[in-house]
């Protein structure tokens, strides 16, 4: 069963807009979504490849339906709650 | 340890089991050639399970490099080719 995000080479998804002089963070909390994320996997609540993996088991209407670092909060987010680190 | 030499003639394993792995869809059941032999790395299909590093299983790690109409048929714009890093089990030898 092919999960949601594994769409590489498929077609129907419209162009990709490049933006120009594109700024690593857009708002000021990706940056800190990106800082937790890096430091949740040095402390070892989880490793890179399990995060990766969360990223794909997200429902697939939060997959489309999210920019890139939604999916990383919403990923952050569920592997907190399944190690019981987060009630 | 490595099975596989730079130049070898591999094709990817035909569809891809439940889980997390690290080959595309659009590069499985491919033909591609070695290109560089990283060494030895845990397989990330296992340690996306939470495995951990001492138990988990380690193979070689291969850059491959697939031809653009290997990858998308009639639809390739040569020359393009694109390049992935695989693990060992996801490849067969491919007869040359």
């Amino acid at each position: 069963m092919p999960s949601t995000h594994d769409v590489g080479g498929a077609s129907g998804f419209g162009p990709i807009v490049r933006e120009g002089g594109e700024p690593a963070f857009h708002h000021e909390w990706e940056a800190r979504v990106f800082v937790l994320n890096r430091r949740l996997l040095e402390l070892g609540f989880y490793n890179l490849d399990e995060f990766r993996f969360a990223i794909e088991r997200l429902p697939p209407e939060r997959y489309l339906g999210s920019t890139y670092y939604e999916k990383w909060f919403l990923a952050i987010e569920w592997l907190l709650a399944e190690k019981g680190v987060l009630p | 340890m490595a099975r596989f030499a730079p130049g070898d003639r591999v094709r990817t394993r035909a569809a891809n089991p439940q889980g997390h792995t690290r080959l595309p869809r659009y590069l499985c059941n491919r033909t591609g050639t070695i290109e560089a032999v990283h060494g030895i790395y845990p397989l990330p299909d296992e340690r996306a399970l939470g495995m951990a590093l001492e138990s988990c299983t380690k193979e070689a790690l291969y850059t491959v490099i697939f031809e653009g109409g290997e990858v998308w048929r009639e639809r390739a714009i040569e020359p393009l080719s694109v390049s992935a890093d695989l693990w060992e089990s996801y490849l067969a030898a491919e007869r040359a």
